[in-house]
């Protein structure tokens, strides 16, 4: 039901021989219909008819086909019953073929034709055959009708209208008849047990039926002894109807009485086009057999000439000639942009050989600039008051040497001490320390600074308050 | 001309057919390969430029680096002159110790030394006050040459109290060492 929501609203086309009714949804159209000699539709005709459903559908437009369901009127249209031996369902149209072939004046190649099985519903034969409802047409009426519904963007399914005016009948049950009188010819369909049984065309309107009594006869002599039924459904007439309607039981029986049906006069709204949708929209409301062409080699066969399946068939072939040229096309179209940018890029690749020689020799030198001023900042700090220093040596290998006088043996031990507590040195050694007469310690030192690496982590320096107390300190 | 037989018009067809087929083939299994070939080749090219642009990722860091250390020595060694570095390098130093206050009382140059990196060594003596010494050391490492204090000697003088007497030995790189070792690595 969720799908039947979204779901457009399918075309309801009735063709008669001089009019075309469409309806969609509550939008519907008539056009007139010029035919040729041969009965064929004119070249005018089929641009207007198609013009005026192409304005019908393009009031909503939608990304597929929009199914169109066709009645077309009786000409040419023959129903028989047929007899056939028991079969699947897959194999009943090969079984129809072979006795289509022998009952009907025409090929089942040359035919659009449907069927009905019989054994279900209505009818059961005592036989062992099955009993099937064939309707058929010549296929070229259905080619001629279903290109024209298929140049306006519908997907047409065909049936007979007569057929389809057949569903308004408000009961089948027993033998009842349906005249539809047009405005060029009247149709009458028989029905037996909801089967129908025949189907007849008769050339008269709606205002020779009501103003002669020859047509009148020609067509009681036409069913005599083929119907034998009381009720003749009416539909079509125009404002005739009432006439008509009484004409019927005075010429085709007095026992038969005259149902019409009534249809609300508006563009698209025929019997048969609300046949269809009474059967369309009601659940239980099968559809006439539909007439299909079925021959043994198109049936197989693609029709390449379809519009829709070689835009389709082209669009498939593009993306497959895409799909497999891309690979090569990518390498025939971008090699030579790439080839020029990585020339252009090998072209630099000199300078990259200059970043490594820059790169190495700065950071030669800074690995190897002795940090001569760090050493001195950690000397001065752990130094002893009154302690002189004579002299001073270091060199790039982190060698130290030192020369001086403090006051005590024990000075010399606590600047040795924090200079070691630095972690700036590796090591720290007194290589002489020799007491004076004047109450001093006359030392020399010698020390090793630890290497890059292990200095890294140590915070060497003024502190930011040192710094401060430095610069506001009055100049000597 | 005699009119065809509809079976010689089919002999003839079929022949067309086959011939047309044969040669769209054979000439398609040689386009095939062309292009074929062709792809080959810029894959190739892609894998390579896949792989340089992977090393160029590299450089970049390096880059940053050596913008780094240039602008921290004010030194850029592709504008060193293997020549005149000396010299330059020797005039710059006695131009800082002026104009730090601490005026320069010999310099001594002698040429490269034995590890090769050296394109000369310079002995410097200067005298003057602690402050001005400690700012002349700190200054050599910006002048803009490639010069290492390889040791310094400082000595207190007597007179006047606060004066120092710097003696420093200096080495000058030689950056051409370090082009010749990265040509001897390709």
């Amino acid at each position: 039901m969720t799908g039947a929501v979204f779901r457009p609203h399918p075309v309801l086309i009735e063709i008669g021989v001089s009019s075309l009714h469409a309806l969609r949804g509550d939008d519907g159209l008539e056009v007139p219909l010029t035919r040729q000699h041969n009965g064929r539709l004119t070249g005018p005709c089929k641009e207007q008819v198609t013009a005026a459903l192409r304005e019908l559908l393009a009031r909503k437009t939608w990304p597929f086909r929009l199914r169109a369901y066709c009645a077309i009127a009786a000409n040419g249209v023959s129903i028989r019953r047929i007899g056939v031996p028991p079969a699947a369902a897959d194999q009943l149209d090969g079984v129809l073929r072979l006795q289509i072939e022998s009952q009907f004046p025409l090929a089942p190649d040359e035919l659009a034709w449907g069927s009905r099985r019989l054994n279900e519903k209505g009818v059961h034969s005592a036989t062992a055959h099955q009993q099937v409802l064939v309707v058929a047409v010549k296929k070229d009426v259905i080619d001629e009708y279903a290109k024209l519904l298929g140049d306006c963007g519908l997907e047409p399914v065909f049936t007979v209208a007569a057929l389809a005016r057949g569903l308004l009948c408000s009961e089948q049950s027993g033998s009842c008849a349906m005249l539809n009188v047009g405005r060029t010819q009247s149709e009458w369909v028989s029905f037996e047990n909801d089967v129908p049984t025949g189907v007849r065309v008769f050339p008269w309107s709606a205002e020779a039926l009501s103003a002669s009594d020859g047509a009148w006869d020609a067509v009681s002599s036409a069913l005599r002894g083929k119907w034998s039924g009381k009720i003749v459904y009416l539909t079509g007439a125009g404002e005739a109807k009432d006439n008509v309607a009484l004409q019927v039981p005075r010429h085709l029986g007095a026992g038969i009485q005259c149902r019409p049906i009534q249809v609300a006069a508006a563009p698209g709204r025929t019997a048969a086009v609300l046949g269809l949708k009474k059967c369309i929209e009601q659940i239980g409301v099968q559809l006439p057999p539909v007439l299909k062409t079925r021959t043994h080699t198109e049936q197989a066969k693609l029709d390449w000439s379809a519009p829709a399946l070689r835009k389709w068939a082209i669009a498939v072939a593009f993306l497959l000639v895409l799909v497999l040229t891309l690979p090569y096309a990518e390498a025939l179209l971008l090699k030579p942009f790439l080839a020029r940018r990585m020339t252009v890029l090998k072209a630099g690749l000199g300078r990259l050989a200059t970043i490594d020689q820059e790169l190495g020799f700065l950071q030669f030198m800074k690995q190897n600039q002795p940090p001569y001023l760090d050493a001195l900042y950690l000397m001065a700090q752990s130094a002893p008051p009154g302690a002189r220093l004579e002299s001073l040596t270091m060199s790039r290998r982190g060698e130290v040497a030192l020369r001086g006088s403090m006051r005590n043996s024990q000075e010399v031990g606590e600047f040795r001490a924090k200079l070691i507590k630095s972690g700036f040195f590796s090591e720290v050694s007194v290589d002489e320390q020799v007491p004076t007469q004047q109450q001093k310690v006359n030392v020399r030192m010698t020390a090793q600074w630890k290497p890059a690496e292990a200095r890294e982590l140590l915070s060497i320096g003024p502190t930011a308050e040192e710094l401060a107390k430095a610069k506001n300190e009055p100049k000597k | 001309m005699r009119p065809l037989t509809p079976q010689e018009k089919r002999t003839l067809r079929l022949g067309a057919i086959g011939v047309g087929v044969y040669l769209l083939l054979f000439g398609g299994v040689q386009l095939w390969r062309m292009l074929e070939r062709r792809r080959s080749d810029y894959q190739t090219l892609v894998t390579q430029a896949q792989a340089l642009k992977a090393d160029l990722g590299l450089y970049e860091t390096k880059t940053l680096v050596v913008g780094k250390l240039m602008k921290d020595y004010h030194l850029d060694p592709g504008k060193l002159a293997r020549a005149t570095v000396v010299a330059q390098a020797s005039a710059a130093i006695q131009e800082a110790a002026m104009a730090g206050g601490i005026p320069i009382t010999a310099v001594r140059e002698s040429p490269t030394r034995s590890s090769g990196k050296e394109l000369a060594s310079m002995q410097i003596e200067a005298a003057g006050p602690v402050p001005a010494a400690m700012g002349l050391l700190a200054r050599l490492q910006t002048l803009g040459y490639p010069v290492l204090i390889d040791s310094v000697q400082l000595t207190p003088q007597p007179n006047p109290p606060g004066m120092v007497k710097l003696n420093m030995t200096l080495v000058v790189l030689d950056f051409e060492q370090w082009k010749k070792k990265e040509a001897a690595h390709e």
